[in-house]
């Protein structure tokens, strides 16, 4: 996830110098966003994970 | 989409969150804004005027601050006058019919006291059944209302968060899941004033919606496996 912190770092920035408001919140907005996405990819994976583990499937 | 906001507020000038919203509204011409004490300070309401802009909008919002449990007075008499039988209802009233519907409400009071054992005691959901009502017997689909509780008190970040929930509104299809939410944002970056930026920052943006189709792809791939597997 290297490549999200530094995404999130430089829209800060961006963030701080744009000149519109509406942009800067849109912006803001989209940083929830990126963070919604990864962490919805973090619980899918743990699921396959708990999926591939389970004992269900052991005898297959 | 053809979004119609029909504001009510009879003193808006002052009004510091509908001063916030109106500012908000992005610059499109697919969205009409009309408030009613302006257009018709002596309640006189021109009837086939705002039948025409409700027919030629696929999405009607009400905006107005919640006074006893309802809208201002002029909002209840654009209703009583405008959605007429023969119009917005009965067995010629289809004008209306599969059209989106929704509130933005402006509350003074905290989220927290609309609900048993709350000072208000009901739910905003509960307080909007008239216009839920509305809603189904004109045959408008009913959208999740958009209640603002104290706007006064939220700190810049959160009015930044309401800006675009509010954007978000007035413009996204009505489906509210996580790849809805990522196509807005895509289109929206895509479309964001450049202008407004320092110089190479374009880049960044560039990055930032390859990022966002990344994750979509990734997400899409773990659906499947997990689906495969279940």
């Amino acid at each position: 996830m290297e490549q999200k912190e530094w995404l999130l770092l430089e829209l800060e920035r961006v963030i701080q110098t744009s000149r519109d408001y509406k942009q800067k919140a849109l912006l803001k907005s989209a940083k929830d966003l990126i963070n919604e996405q990864v962490e919805r990819i973090r619980q899918m994976e743990g699921e396959l994970d708990g999926t591939l583990w389970s004992p269900r499937n052991w005898n297959e | 989409m053809k979004t119609l906001v029909i504001i009510s507020h009879p003193d808006i000038m002052e009004s510091g969150s509908q001063q916030y919203l109106l500012s908000s509204i992005p610059n499109d011409t697919n969205i009409t804004v009309r408030h009613l004490e302006s257009l018709y300070p002596d309640f006189k309401i021109d009837v086939p005027k705002e039948q025409a802009l409700l027919k030629e909008h696929d999405r009607i919002i009400f905006q107005f601050p919640l006074y006893w449990y309802s809208s201002p007075a002029l909002l209840k008499k654009w209703q009583d006058d405008v959605l007429t039988d023969g119009f917005a209802y009965g067995k010629k009233g289809k004008a209306l019919t599969g059209k989106e519907f929704g509130l933005v409400l402006t509350i003074g009071v905290k989220k927290e006291e609309y609900q048993p054992g709350g000072r208000e005691a009901f739910s905003i959901d509960e307080l909007t059944k008239p216009y839920q009502a509305l809603a189904l017997k004109t045959k408008m689909i009913f959208l999740k209302s958009l209640p603002i509780f104290q706007f006064s008190y939220l700190t810049e970040t959160q009015k930044m968060a309401l800006l675009i929930r509010y954007q978000q509104y007035l413009t996204r299809e009505k489906d509210d899941s996580l790849e809805a939410r990522e196509k807005w944002f895509i289109q929206e970056l895509q479309m964001t004033d450049l202008s407004k930026l320092n110089e190479g920052d374009q880049f960044i943006l560039e990055q930032t919606v390859e990022f966002i189709e990344e994750n979509r792809d990734t997400i899409d791939e773990l659906k499947m496996l997990l689906d495969q597997m279940n």
